[in-house]
């Protein structure tokens, strides 16, 4: 009986865990290249301690929550016209470089800082193949071309880091739209596409409609319980009182 | 469970989202208005499975994690520095830098301040103001017994003094550049000033080194475009709706469980 209570409790954490996962996604609807996240479930089989004379016993099996997955498609392009705002077609990420080392990113809003590098919002540096980018107050007219080279009116400052990865599944979302890890591969067919960025892949209908499938499937395990307590209860009275 | 917190940082985003562009909807009439954009970016993440970590004695690793993330927050608010239109205004000391590079005034309190705003006046000495009375730098000054004050495109402004038949020359206004010019501090009365991030004004003649020209009786409109704000707006709202829908859908789940018994 009690191992009914049990299977229900494993379900309704991951239910709030999956409630965790779709609230982040819904918070980050407007993020610049934010990726939608999705969670795998598994079975956990739980041996029971078993008599041998009676081999037709079960195993019970909890639910578990396994993996949270990236969807890697990419997100509409929004029109911005701002020069150093870059989005990313196809799986490629920007390479920065932060003080925890390079981190890779799609959110493709730059800026240039005091000293004329070029940074994300968080002012990390943003990498090219021969490290960070640096401008100077005579460069005008900057032009970033869809493989990643970047040139003003001075003429060229080289070619942007852009990096792909064979399994981007690998990645860890490290927050302020960094992800790190990974084993990063020469792009084969990322191309960047200046003055526009990249909004949120987080489609607002599919994660409600999830969400309510989440909640209410917590309701009807919670209505579960309910009925095997009382189960329980019935059975706790009717053989009290045979035995009074 | 922290879906109530979650989505409760998605609401604030998109309130601040909503500020944001209600600021540039109030300022879209307003001279050298550079529009603001809000820029987002996700929490930290609780990670209750690292991905990579080994699963059995035999080297196996989880290919993938479980990684729970904590929300977002606003990161910046960009301001898109491009050219607003200019248009024609009939008025003689009204200006539109075409180009890179802000007017300088001298703030009463010393300091150096750039706008794009060249709607300029005449003091009663004669000097060159903003609508505000702040001095022109460098400061030029324009005699009562000037008429038709020409402006070139680089800067020189001269005026016909006592009607005589050629123009005097009564100054050379400058525009100042910035590495960064994304980087200045916003003060209000579409002024900005200089920051760290910004870098140091250089400052230098107009239609020269890249830097912008100078166009007499035009002004410079704010780059806001109605389309877009409203589009940003609906989408702000939408957003704002579906967060607060998840904070009751948590809620709900709450209630189921201490209803339990």
């Amino acid at each position: 009986m009690q191992n009914a209570q049990l299977v229900s409790l494993s379900r309704q954490i991951a239910l709030q865990r999956q409630m965790d996962v779709v609230a982040n996604n819904m918070a980050n609807i407007n993020t610049t290249g934010f990726k939608n996240e999705a969670m795998l479930f598994e079975q956990f089989d739980m041996p029971l301690a078993t008599d041998n004379e009676f081999p037709g016993d079960q195993s019970v099996a909890y639910t578990q929550d396994w993996a949270t997955i990236h969807d890697m498609t990419n997100g509409p392009l929004d029109q911005t016209g701002n020069p150093l705002d870059v989005a990313l077609s196809g799986p490629g990420f920007l390479s920065v470089s932060t003080p925890a080392g390079t981190r890779y990113t799609r959110a493709g809003s730059l800026a240039i800082d005091a000293s004329g590098t070029l940074v994300d919002l968080g002012g990390n540096p943003v990498l090219s193949d021969s490290g960070p980018v640096h401008f100077d107050s005579a460069d005008t007219d900057i032009q970033i071309s869809k493989t990643g080279s970047i040139t003003t009116s001075q003429g060229g400052k080289g070619k942007l880091a852009i990096v792909e990865f064979a399994d981007p599944q690998a990645l860890a979302r490290e927050g302020n739209n960094l992800f790190s890890g990974g084993t990063p591969v020469p792009p084969t067919e990322t191309q960047l596409v200046q003055g526009s960025i990249e909004r949120s892949n987080v489609s607002g209908v599919t994660e409600m409609a999830q969400m309510i499938r989440v909640e209410r499937a917590y309701q009807q395990i919670a209505d579960m319980m309910q009925r095997q307590d009382d189960i329980r209860s019935s059975a706790i009275q009717k053989l009290g009182s045979l035995a009074a | 469970m922290q879906a109530l917190f979650i989505a409760s940082t998605g609401m604030a985003a998109q309130e601040q989202n909503v500020n944001v562009i209600s600021n540039n909807i109030a300022n879209m009439r307003t001279t050298g208005y550079k529009r603001e954009r809000a820029e987002f970016q996700d929490l930290l993440y609780q990670e209750l499975r690292r991905a990579g970590s080994t699963t059995s004695d035999s080297g196996t690793q989880l290919p993938v994690g479980v990684e729970i993330g904590s929300g977002v927050k606003i990161a910046a608010t960009p301001r898109v520095m491009s050219q607003g239109s200019v248009v024609a205004s009939d008025k003689e000391l009204d200006m539109a830098v075409q180009g890179e590079g802000f007017f300088e005034i001298s703030l009463p309190d010393g300091r150096t301040a750039y706008t794009r705003d060249g709607s300029f006046e005449r003091d009663s000495s004669g000097k060159l103001v903003t609508v505000d009375g702040y001095e022109v730098q460098p400061g030029i000054t324009i005699p009562n017994n000037a008429n038709s004050v020409t402006i070139s495109p680089d800067g020189i402004v001269s005026a016909i003094i006592n009607n005589a038949s050629a123009p005097t020359q009564l100054g050379q206004l400058q525009l100042a550049r910035f590495v960064n010019k994304g980087g200045l501090q916003s003060i209000g009365n579409n002024m900005f000033t200089e920051t760290a991030a910004s870098g140091s004004a250089q400052v230098g003649v107009p239609n020269a080194d890249g830097v912008g020209n100078i166009m007499q009786s035009y002004l410079e409109d704010a780059n806001v475009n109605a389309v877009t704000e409203i589009a940003d707006l609906i989408a702000a709202q939408r957003a704002y709706e579906m967060n607060a829908r998840v904070v009751t859908g948590a809620d709900e789940m709450l209630s189921t469980t201490s209803q339990m018994r």
